[in-house]
């Protein structure tokens, strides 16, 4: 599968474009600090004394700064899922990028991990070169007490010092327990190492306080090089005398005067910091009401379905709420995918859970009535007590742009399909209003039992659609992966889906071909929601050539 | 709710600090900076916290996902049994190993680091976790059914030849005569 330019671009351009903007506002930051503390006048004395080592150590905090403030932005999601909300400031290219708010946050970490690395070893060496090069003409200019000072007592006396090496820890910790196989196994360790950033900021906060580097302040009156007045000409040394002759510099007025920097990370940190401070307690405030459980029904494969109601809770298809029950676990949240949105008619709104993990186990041993052997035959009226339930959200999510393409593709894998079944009740409730003119919705599923999950909400549509007149709008394909036996579906009501059942799975290559075939010259979002093996099968199906012209977008949910 | 496995935690921690306390020791080596005989210890011990904690533990719940080419290290510490076994062992080897890096600038982010993926191994060892390597499934072959020994006796249900074959008369009816009545359902 060649790589086509044109589709490439679709798919690929605007995530290498930011990227690109971002390496170069990291480099012209770096460059520029570098340059300022290399040729400035008012650091001429210090650079002296340090060397390259300051100007290095400079640069990349100059890099930090920018990054630890870019790294809190993506977090903010209820800002990120309002930008998605309002179509008039952004673009469907815009929506496409918040896609990758997660990437964009790594990235930014990493960023910080290397430049610290980085300022870390730089101003180690500036320690050592403070101890060694204590100046004895400029004292101010010292942070070390005496000649041949030990680096390791100016680390530990200063604040600079003692906040960095606390930094650095905490950035470490954060870094070592966000690495893949630990969220994988036991997101709790990563959620709560992590929620250590707001110390780490704190004490970024406070890590310029005491001015370790001094820039001179009289540069006119004392300009650096020049000859104290009662010193002569010979006494200088042979590079300076050079310099003084092409510069005629002359003497000095003054003796030279130093200032410490004062810090100005709050400058660029305060602003995401408070912006993310004031999200959360929104979020927590708007999470505080708990919801009433209207429903519980239990579907086949262990998944469960959950009919809510919220006062004043709007959301749109394909946006996911993030559920925690105190009953059941007090810290964790779990996020889940809307299966139906609240409508003026209906306010109820629904999610499917499939169980899979302590604690879903546990919720859903709250929620269903435990069979009993020693039940009464006489039907007894209980009062069903559901466990307090708090959700937070809604937050977007890639799946709400179905609507927003002429023509497109949801590829759904197992319990993947949740996002698109509210795009489909959507679709249900009121066709004509969006700009989508067709839908091909694939979904594979393991086992013939599941889809009897959204069996009927399937039949409901292909059969509104055909009364109204548009078969070609809904164009269904259901996959069992797994042939075992009894691959059948015999009720009657869902016949339209029996007929479109397929054992084994789908090739991609051939449908896409076909949905390119059938619209030439337009541009298909692909929606998928699976397994890492078919998103990645068809992010390479999107990016290559097409023969018939069509442009495949493809976008992807993923499930962590 | 739910047990965390802080093992495999510590184990993330200890691979970096290990590769930290190597950084830290060579730039002190290559320096001679004051002190570069603690930085030339600490290259070999971060080597051997590196070595010691490459492969990875098979996970108690859940899937193990190995680090590539683990194999071979994964042999070497399991020979040593119940020494790498016990994460109580573990926990005291590394801080100890974590003290004298403790007296060089270069390698005091290693040793702090180190001491704290230790503390971590004493969290899990008190939890009761140890040390289970990863070895490539063998696939258990079946145990041969009894049933493939002993071929069927007897052909399957059709009625003996002498009543298979219908007189001549009645050859617009089926070959033979099902003793079983076929439906097509």
């Amino acid at each position: 599968m060649a790589v086509s330019l044109r589709s490439w671009v679709a798919n690929e351009g605007g995530k290498h474009l930011v990227l690109m903007l971002w390496l170069g506002a990291n480099t012209w930051m770096f460059l520029n600090t570098f340059l300022l503390y290399s040729t400035g006048q008012q650091y001429h004395y210090l650079y002296k004394m340090l060397g390259v080592g300051l100007c290095i150590s400079r640069a990349s905090a100059s890099v930090l700064n920018l990054n630890c403030s870019l790294v809190l932005l993506p977090m903010c999601r209820s800002l990120l899922t309002f930008i998605r909300g309002t179509r008039a400031v952004s673009s469907r290219k815009t929506r496409r990028l918040l896609d990758k708010y997660k990437t964009f946050h790594v990235a930014c970490g990493v960023a910080v991990c290397l430049f610290s690395v980085v300022h870390v070893s730089a101003h180690m060496v500036n320690l050592v070169n403070f101890s060694v090069s204590y100046s004895d003409d400029f004292p101010a200019l010292n942070l070390a007490r005496y000649r041949g000072e030990d680096p390791k007592r100016i680390i530990l006396t200063t604040i600079p010092g003692v906040t960095g090496v606390l930094l650095v820890l905490i950035l470490l910790l954060m870094f070592i327990s966000s690495s893949h196989c630990v969220r994988v196994s036991n997101y709790e360790i990563f959620w709560y190492t992590h929620n250590l950033f707001i110390v780490f900021y704190i004490i970024l906060m406070v890590h310029m306080v005491g001015g370790a580097l001094k820039y001179q302040t009289n540069v006119e009156a004392h300009p650096p090089g020049c000859l104290k007045p009662n010193q002569s000409s010979t006494e200088q040394r042979v590079e300076d005398l050079d310099r003084l002759e092409d510069e005629d510099v002359g003497r000095c007025r003054e003796d030279a005067r130093f200032e410490p920097h004062w810090p100005q990370t709050w400058l660029w940190v305060s602003g995401p910091l408070c912006l993310y401070c004031v999200e959360r307690l929104y979020r927590y405030i708007r999470s505080s009401a708990p919801v009433t459980i209207v429903t519980v029904v239990k579907h086949p494969c262990n998944v469960i379905e959950l009919r809510m109601l919220k006062k004043n809770f709007k959301a749109r298809p394909g946006q996911y709420i993030v559920l925690n029950c105190p009953s059941v676990s007090s810290f964790e949240n779990h996020p889940f995918t809307l299966t139906k949105c609240p409508t003026v008619n209906r306010e109820t709104f629904g999610i499917h859970l499939r169980v899979v993990g302590d604690w879903t186990e546990r919720f859903t041993q709250l929620l269903l009535p435990q069979p009993r052997m020693d039940v009464e035959i006489l039907p007894m009226v209980q009062q069903r007590t559901y466990p307090k339930l708090y959700i937070d959200g809604p937050f977007g999510g890639p799946s709400e742009e179905v609507f927003n393409y002429d023509v497109s593709l949801c590829v759904a894998g197992g319990i993947g399909v949740t996002p698109f079944a509210c795009v489909l009740q959507a679709l249900l409730d009121g066709w004509r209003g969006f700009r989508l003119q067709r839908l091909y919705f694939v979904w594979v599923c393991r086992e013939l039992q599941s889809f009897y999950w959204f069996a009927e909400l399937l039949c409901a549509l292909h059969q509104k659609l055909w009364q109204e007149n548009r078969p070609d709008y809904f164009n269904l394909k259901l996959y069992v992966s797994q042939a075992g036996d009894l691959q059948s579906m015999s009720e009657e009501r869902f016949r339209p889906l029996a007929s479109r059942l397929l054992v084994g799975r789908p090739r991609w290559k051939l449908l896409l071909d076909e949905i390119g075939r059938s619209n030439k010259q337009k541009r298909v979002g692909v929606f998928c929601c699976g397994p890492k093996g078919i998103s990645r099968t068809l992010h390479k199906l999107c990016n290559s050539a097409r023969s018939c012209g069509t442009t495949f977008e493809f976008n992807k949910e993923s499930f962590s | 709710m739910g047990k965390i496995e802080w093992a495999m935690w510590a184990n993330e921690q200890a691979l970096a600090s290990g590769l930290i306390l190597l950084t830290g020791g060579i730039v002190g080596v290559a320096g001679q900076f004051r002190g570069w005989e603690f930085a030339a210890y600490a290259v070999a011990a971060g080597v051997f916290v590196c070595l010691l904690e490459y492969p990875r533990s098979k996970r108690a719940k859940g899937t193990s996902v190995e680090r590539t080419g683990q194999y071979c290290f994964t042999v070497c510490v399991k020979a040593f049994g119940p020494l790498t076994r016990n994460y109580y062992v573990r926990a005291f080897l590394h801080a100890a190993i974590c003290v004298p890096g403790g007296f060089m600038l270069a390698t005091v982010l290693g040793c702090v680091c180190l001491g704290i993926a230790s503390l971590i191994y004493l969290a899990a060892a008190i939890r009761g976790e140890h040390w289970e390597p990863i070895l490539p499934r063998k696939d258990v072959r079946k145990p041969v059914a009894e049933s493939i020994k002993n071929p069927p006796q007897n052909p399957p249900p059709r009625p003996p030849p002498e009543m298979r074959r219908k007189p001549a008369k009645e050859l617009e009816s089926s070959a033979y005569d099902n003793p079983i009545a076929v439906t097509d359902e």
